[in-house]
């Protein structure tokens, strides 16, 4: 066992610099063949269809981490994670998705006090219900290859950002996904 | 070398396969610990399992405690291959009879040093 043994656990580490680092990590790891990550400095709200997947965090600072990403990016960040070129199938698109929030959230989950188990990602057509999820405790806008993504960590207790959105309600859902 | 690779994840079976191919490994999967122990009945034993934690049907850490309470695969390495990064899960997994323990996101490079402290290493990758 090495460097994972020493790994910090700090009751209020999750914060955007720790967000980052988590996803720049994942994306160094598993997306190093592709374009990088381009982060925004500010807010970026998107609009239209997205795809949304987001894991749970039980414990007794529950939370919800989310990764939503443009419909029309949702397919391209798919295929690099597969490293394919061809057509994927729905469900293909789905799992990747589940799988970044799932490799996000279980890293998230290491920085929270007390945390309990990892949910199974949750994947749909709709942007995420934050309202029982607590505060939003860090968010990173993104962009790659034209495509807006957005990772946001809601954990329960703690004063709400002054960037905190609003909680959102569910856009129309699409079951067909286009590129 | 054989592995198998536990991980419900359709992705993150390809990413770990395609790195122990890589490494030398014919590599064989499943989406579950139930399906994993299917795998194992029909045998060939491999030498090494792969396994992710959080996994609908039968989770990880069940795999391992009932791979190792099963003698006829005592000569079975497991390597946890997870997102759960906690020192106490990390305990947990080793207690039950993980060899090692690999966090999600991982780098080939990383996986390779697992294997080499393992001793899991093909010759074809040490060339």
């Amino acid at each position: 066992m090495t460097q994972e043994l020493t790994q910090a656990f700090e009751p209020d580490a999750v914060e955007d610099e720790a967000l980052f680092q988590i996803v720049d990590q994942m994306w160094a790891s598993y997306f190093s063949h592709v374009e990088p990550l381009l982060p925004s400095f500010e807010r970026h709200d998107i609009t239209g269809e997205v795809m949304c997947a987001s894991v749970g965090i039980a414990g007794s600072r529950p939370g919800l981490v989310t990764v939503v990403v443009e419909a029309t990016g949702a397919r391209p960040v798919s295929a690099a994670l597969l490293q394919e070129d061809g057509d994927l199938l729905d469900e293909d698109v789905y799992d990747s998705l589940g799988e970044i929030a799932n490799i996000v959230g279980g890293n998230i989950k290491a920085l929270v006090p007390d945390a309990g188990a990892l949910g199974l990602p949750a994947v749909a057509t709709a942007k995420p219900l934050h309202g029982s999820s607590g505060r939003l405790a860090a968010r990173l806008d993104v962009s790659w290859q034209g495509h807006w993504i957005t990772f946001e960590v809601w954990l329960a207790g703690g004063a709400p950002r002054q960037d905190a959105a609003p909680a959102v309600s569910r856009t129309a859902p699409d079951e067909t996904l286009e590129d | 070398m054989r592995a198998l690779v536990v991980d419900d994840s359709r992705a993150m079976r390809k990413i770990i396969a395609g790195a122990l191919r890589k490494l030398g490994y014919e590599t064989v999967e499943a989406a579950d610990g139930a399906e994993a122990l299917t795998v194992l009945a029909g045998g060939p034993l491999p030498d090494l399992a792969t396994v992710d934690w959080n996994m609908p049907v039968m989770d990880g850490l069940t795999f391992v405690t009932q791979v190792r309470a099963n003698r006829e695969y005592r000569a079975l390495t497991l390597m946890m291959v997870t997102t759960e990064a906690e020192h106490g899960q990390i305990v947990r997994a080793l207690a039950a009879g993980a060899h090692e323990y690999l966090i999600k996101p991982f780098t080939v490079d990383a996986l390779e040093d697992k294997l080499a402290l393992l001793g899991l290493l093909p010759e074809v990758s040490q060339a």
